[in-house]
């Protein structure tokens, strides 16, 4: 019998080239970071169930769910508005994790889709960022449109993603998270290096915090 | 042009996709009492088939596919290409549908 061994590796460990790519005078222009180690779980409240999954969601998490496009900042977890009556809960995978509780608290009333090795996590920033991001993204990026705590499920390329701001980062700069399947990384990867490459950009990877 | 989802807000009409005249409804034979299948048949046959050609403002099913995943009713004006109203069709998120459909 054949025994496999199964490693998790990031969807991007051949693309991810650590470093300074394109522009290499000045500061970089964006930065682009591999967000790895990350707990995402879609709850999608069940039909006629929306005022009880809100209900059970404010139990577990101390916050009400976003019914309009937002990510509110919960005990466990950030909650994600991605779609009517539906979210994502996004933390940092740890061996503490609440995580185990969420069948517990939505049976019955909402359904739950693991994500967390489904989707891979790409953070842009920098002061050139939002003219990296208007080149395959159509939304509205500007602060009045789009501030701290506003999020999109879009589509770049055909491929549906799910964008939302984080505070600023300590240079002051706006914090873009976008969440792309698995199996579209690479590809919207790329995509964000050749948009990035004339600002100069810094890649990276790091464990969500 | 731009979509205004009633759930997520402006967007390129790129994300959507049109299904078609919002207006015929499905013949339910339990609450349209359809007597027999002749008539039941005639009225699925108009359901699928007869479309008006409307030049002026229309009710549509548009798709958001490309955002929320969810079915819309959008008022356009055919001659113009202006939308009117975008509001959610029945049954959008976790809303129970209406027994007779729409
Ligand atoms: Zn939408």
């Amino acid at each position: 019998m054949v025994d496999y061994l199964w490693n998790a590796q990031s969807p991007l460990q051949k693309e991810l080239v650590a470093g300074r790519h394109g522009v290499t005078a000045g500061q970089a222009g964006v930065t682009l970071t591999e967000i790895r180690g990350i707990m995402l779980v879609q709850v999608m409240a069940r039909r006629g169930k929306a005022v009880e999954t809100a209900k059970a969601a404010k139990k577990l998490f101390g916050v009400e769910p976003p019914s309009t496009p937002k990510a509110v900042i919960g005990k466990i977890a950030t909650l994600i508005w991605s779609g009517p009556d539906q979210f994502l809960a996004f933390a940092a995978r740890s061996a503490d994790s609440q995580f185990g509780k969420l069948a517990e608290v939505f049976a019955g009333i909402a359904s739950l889709s693991d994500q967390s090795d489904g989707r891979c996590l790409s953070q842009i920033s920098g002061p050139r960022a939002r003219e990296a991001l208007a080149k395959f993204s159509s939304l509205d990026l500007d602060d009045t449109m789009f501030p701290p705590g506003a999020t999109a499920t879009s589509s770049v390329d055909h491929t549906p993603v799910n964008i939302w701001r984080d505070a600023n980062g300590a240079d002051g700069e706006a914090v873009f998270n976008l969440l792309v399947f698995t199996s579209f990384a690479d590809s919207l990867w790329k995509t964000i290096v050749a948009s990035a490459l004339e600002y100069g950009l810094e890649a990276s990877s790091a464990h969500a915090e | 042009m731009r979509i205004a989802c009633p759930f997520c807000g402006e967007r390129e009409s790129g994300e959507f996709t049109y299904l078609g005249d919002a207006s015929p409804k499905r013949p339910n034979f339990a609450v349209d009492s359809v007597a027999g299948p002749e008539p039941a048949e005639d009225a699925f046959y108009d359901y699928v088939y007869l479309r008006d050609n409307v030049a002026g403002v229309m009710r549509e099913y548009w798709y958001h596919g490309g955002g929320c995943r969810s079915w819309l009713i959008a008022e356009r004006n055919t001659v113009t290409h202006e939308f009117g109203s975008v509001t959610a069709a029945p049954g959008a998120g976790a809303t129970k549908l209406a027994q007779a459909g729409e």
